[in-house]
């Protein structure tokens, strides 16, 4: 019974304390099941939005871009599968000790990957970063066994932009890239994502809208390191456009084949229709570069390359043309009446204006020359004579009318104006009045005056359809995304009033050029008669003796011209070449011409033989 | 005066919770570790055999005579405290921690039986220092003295929480047996004064968890989280939970150490407000219990002993609780029944074995004898 007594005792005190801890624990209780409904009920959307988002992963799929067919429907540009690297920021557990690893099996630049993957890891860490493009087989098992140590890095099947025919289209269809922040920032329709890619030269990027398709996405479960568990939902990606091309690629490749590695630009056109056959300019660059990812030191070789590989020169570079414009200046000179073609000039090698020599290229002279022999030999002193008695105006005009320094509203971004001068641009530039020596070597296309290839093309065809200037076609039929197709028919800028005889005229002289033991011989084609013009622009002047260009640093020597049509009758295509430092227009720019019309008469007749059967 | 059987004085009431418990800690297991690939024995029916084996447990410490208890505190303690040298010598290293013996294929870790010989150990030490007025200061300092070797020896493996635990068993230990209010007052001071010196004393992640608790956002893939995905858990259960087996923090693994310390985050997500109300039912239920035990016992012995393992009962699943809500650091505190555990589970069955066997009325009449706390 002590016992009981002795509990008796003890118990308030011991009782009041255990009463006091139970107050306390039933405070903790309290506590918890406060904390408990903040989070599970109050907080519960957020909470669960979190969740969500540790669990769901949207996994882009990148729209493969639209195919760009050739006149032949053969594909120049298209869309192929390509074993790529990439990173969900989210998932990267130790990012530099990753990108070291990752430095062992994929070439790719460090500095600007980690750059990228920082920038991803704030912007927008859940969304996959493109790493590396175009892994080889063996990457790809490197990759797969390492998967441990490379949390948030995947090997994804993207599409791959490729061009079959390597640089010959790079400038005409320009390249892609991965869109850069501003053209994130500025796409219109909001459809532009991050790693997506879009045309960044040429006709992918003018034509961009149409080849550019839908992203779909694939929205999967995964678990905490990263990995796929469960497909959830998944929207299939919508394929771009189709863009029909009017070029072909047989020419295209005997446009690149016939210049050979040498700087310049090859245009083929139907003057009929302004169809652009080829539009090649050289040096090129391989656009499939540029869709794996060009690493900062290639696009350094470009960029600083003397012979400037990153310019289309066809429509971009401007050179003075030479001789190439005497049959505009012939043809405004039979138009303002100034020069009967019979009549003739006396050509002893040279013109004396006040106290100057102005030499003509044939250095003992061509004697006495018609407009016909003129143009055929292409005496340099008739044409002084021509442009002393024509004025820079009336030449222009003429010039304009046929297209050369104008903007021929060719389909292609970045298109630049030549110059053909005239009293309202001299004004402009001094207040000085014309010398006759300025006027003089306007007459063979010297001076001031300076076009593109595309604009020389586009006058020499104006001379083949007798005044009808056509807007230069690429494109000529557009099926977008959805099956709608758009027609691009040719379309007619403006006619030139010329009188057809005159015209007839220096279409005959032109045939002569070629055919007629002119500057031209070298393009002459067995059977077709093909008609154009030789030039040879000097860059430098040079004083004093005559020096052969071949002597002369590259960047000092002549830029080489030939432009022609065939057949004379009836031009079904026109063709200029222009070699950048390339000498004389005869030896070096001719031969390419003949060659893309070879290939183009050729085809013709490979296909006349199969319809005849 | 009849001497009823030990079975039928059995306080049938905890016995119960403890299963229901461990039943809800057993399906909670098996969506925790279902998507874990462990070879061998699934974790679930270890985690039954060790119920079981808890059980056994339980009845051993229950069946023990009046009195045994008692008498073999002060030895249960040495030996304990012989134990803890022993892993410091010899244990496993686990998680940078030396905590773990190996005992014939099982790992167990031998201090979680020393925070029940500590409270044995406290309750027989004041329980004889007891008289009128309340112990005082010369009386309290040397059972603070006792404490502080086993707190040494476990943070020095280190497990900071377990430590903590001997701390709090100790601070309720002295409140239960009626310390002085002044010596409360007056050692309050002195632990408030000792948290620099312990700060100096933590290892670097021990440092790390804390800062992180303070902000978790400092490191979100990092040491904060655990705290950011037990959150996440936890509050994306919502009012009613994914169900079980559909959580998604748990199956899919962003829920670290799923079955073991944040097993209730499993708990809470898949089964909601709901099912975190019912568990914590089940647990103030136990505290009570424990509570009322402890003012319904005989001995002062049996008092504070009841009273000193419903303290730490209470200490695990607060702070285990207030870790998963984010409320108190990461910590390696398991929650009582709920966690997977061997030794855990054997300790908290023996310990409530030992309440039990302590809250048994001695004698047959009762007159008197059913007091409450409450009351």
């Amino acid at each position: 019974m002590t016992q009981r007594i002795r509990k008796r005792e003890q118990d308030p005190m011991i009782g009041a304390r255990i009463r006091g801890v139970l107050w306390v624990a039933f405070a903790l209780f309290g506590l918890l099941l406060i904390r408990l409904y903040w989070l599970q009920v109050v907080q519960y959307e957020r909470f669960q939005a979190l969740s969500e988002n540790n669990r769901l992963r949207i996994r882009t799929i990148r729209a493969p871009r639209g195919q760009i067919l050739d006149i032949n429907s053969r594909a120049i540009a298209e869309t192929q599968a390509s074993f790529d690297l990439v990173c969900t920021p989210v998932d990267v557990k130790d990012l530099e000790g990753e990108i070291r690893l990752l430095e062992e099996i994929v070439d790719f630049d460090r500095e600007e990957i980690l750059e990228k993957l920082r920038d991803a890891r704030k912007s927008n860490p859940f969304s996959a970063v493109t790493v590396a493009r175009d892994l080889s087989f063996e990457q790809v098992s490197v990759v797969e066994f390492n998967r441990e140590e490379l949390a948030g890095f995947t090997v994804q099947v993207e599409a791959k932009r490729s061009y079959p025919f390597g640089p010959a289209f790079a400038h005409v269809l320009g390249y892609v890239g991965e869109a850069s922040p501003e053209e994130l920032e500025n796409s219109e329709d909001d459809l532009l994502a991050m790693g997506d890619i879009v045309g960044k030269y040429g006709m992918e990027r003018r034509k961009d809208d149409v080849l550019r398709g839908i992203n779909g996405g694939r929205r999967v479960e995964v678990d905490a390191a990263g990995r796929d568990k469960r497909l959830v939902e998944e929207v299939p990606p919508r394929t771009g456009g189709i863009v029909y091309t009017t070029l072909d690629a047989d020419l295209q490749k005997a446009a690149e084949e016939a210049m050979n590695d040498r700087a310049g630009a090859v245009i083929a056109m139907v003057p009929k229709t302004g169809d652009i056959l080829a539009f090649f300019s050289a040096p090129a660059f391989d656009p499939n570069v540029f869709s794996r990812g060009i690493r900062k030191n290639e696009w350094k070789a470009l960029a600083e390359d003397i012979r400037k590989p990153m310019q289309n020169k066809g429509l971009q570079g401007t050179y003075a043309p030479g001789s190439t414009v005497k049959p505009f200046v012939a043809l405004a000179a039979l138009m303002e009446g100034v020069q009967d073609p019979k009549a003739v000039v006396r050509c002893p090698g040279y013109l004396q204006i006040g106290n100057r020599r102005f030499r003509c290229w044939r250095e003992k002279g061509h004697g006495t020359v018609d407009m016909y022999k003129a143009i055929v030999q292409s005496c340099d002193v008739y044409f002084y004579t021509m442009g002393l008695r024509l004025g820079p105006d009336r030449i222009a005009k003429l010039e304009k009318d046929a297209g050369l320094g104008t903007i021929t509203g060719i389909d292609l971004p970045g298109e630049r104006k030549g110059l053909v001068p005239d009293t309202e641009w001299k004004q402009k530039v001094s207040k000085e009045r014309w010398y006759d020596s300025e006027r003089a070597i306007l007459g063979i296309g010297q001076g001031a005056v300076h076009i593109t290839p595309l604009e020389m093309l586009a006058g020499y065809s104006t001379i083949a359809t007798g005044g009808e200037v056509m807007r230069p076609r690429l494109v000529k039929k557009i099926v977008s995304m959805d099956g709608k197709v758009t027609e691009n028919p040719p379309q007619l800028m403006r006619k030139a009033s010329w009188k057809p005889e005159e015209v007839a005229f220096i279409r005959k002289s032109l045939a002569g050029v070629v055919n007629d033991y002119g500057t031209g011989g070298a393009a002459r084609l067995p059977g077709i008669e093909v008609g154009g013009k030789t030039g040879t622009a000097q860059v430098a002047a040079v004083k004093g003796k005559m020096i052969k260009s071949e002597n002369l640093p590259y960047l000092l020597r002549d830029h080489a011209w030939f432009v022609a049509f065939a057949p004379v009758a009836d031009p079904e295509i026109c063709v200029v070449a222009m070699l950048e430092h390339g000498g004389h227009g005869g030896s070096a720019a001719a031969p390419v011409v003949k060659a893309v019309m070879q290939e183009y008469f050729r085809k013709k007749q490979v296909e006349q033989a199969r319809e005849g059967k | 005066m009849i001497k009823r059987g030990k079975m039928a004085r059995l306080d049938w009431q905890i016995l119960l919770l403890a299963l229901l418990l461990s039943g809800v800690g057993l399906l909670n297991v098996y969506s925790g570790t279902r998507v874990i690939g462990t070879a061998g024995t699934p974790l679930f029916v270890k985690q039954l055999a060790w119920i079981c084996l808890g059980i056994l447990a339980f009845f051993a410490c229950y069946l023990t005579s009046d009195g045994f208890i008692e008498e073999i505190a002060w030895p249960v303690f040495w030996g304990s405290l012989v134990i803890l040298v022993v892993v410091l010598a010899i244990g496993k290293v686990r998680g940078g921690a030396q905590r773990w013996i190996s005992l014939g294929g099982f790992n167990l870790q031998p201090s979680e039986f020393a925070k029940v010989a500590v409270v044995l150990v406290l309750a027989k030490y004041f329980s004889d220092r007891y008289h009128y007025g309340g112990i005082g200061f010369s009386e309290t300092v040397p059972a603070v003295g006792l404490v502080l070797i086993p707190f040494l020896l476990v943070a020095l493996q280190p497990d900071l929480g377990t430590a903590g635990v001997f701390m709090i068993v100790l601070v309720g230990m002295i409140v239960v047996a009626c310390v002085k209010g002044k010596v409360l007052l007056l050692m309050g001071g002195a632990g408030a004064l000792a948290v620099p010196g312990l700060w100096m004393m933590m290892k670097d992640y021990q440092k790390q968890r804390i800062l992180t608790f303070l902000d978790p956002e400092r490191d979100p893939l990092g040491a904060g989280y655990h705290v950011i995905q037990s959150k996440i858990a936890v509050g994306s259960g919502g009012f009613l939970g994914k169900g079980y087996l559909r959580g998604t923090q748990g199956s899919l693994r962003f829920l670290p150490e799923q079955h073991t310390d944040f097993a209730f985050a499993v708990l809470a997500e898949e089964w909601g407000f709901i099912g975190t109300i019912l568990l914590l039912a089940l647990f103030v239920c136990l505290v009570y219990r424990g509570f009322h035990l402890a003012s319904r016992s005989q001995t002062r012995f049996a008092s504070f002993a009841c009273g000193g393992l419903t303290v730490y009962f209470l200490a695990h699943i607060a702070i285990n609780l207030a870790m998963v809500c984010g409320l108190f650091p990461v910590v390696g505190i398991p929650l009582p029944f709920v966690s997977y555990g061997g030794s855990s589970m054997l300790t908290n069955m023996m310990a409530l074995g030992i309440m039990a066997n302590l809250a048994r009325s001695r004698f047959t009449f009762q007159g008197g004898g059913e007091r409450s706390i409450s009351a």
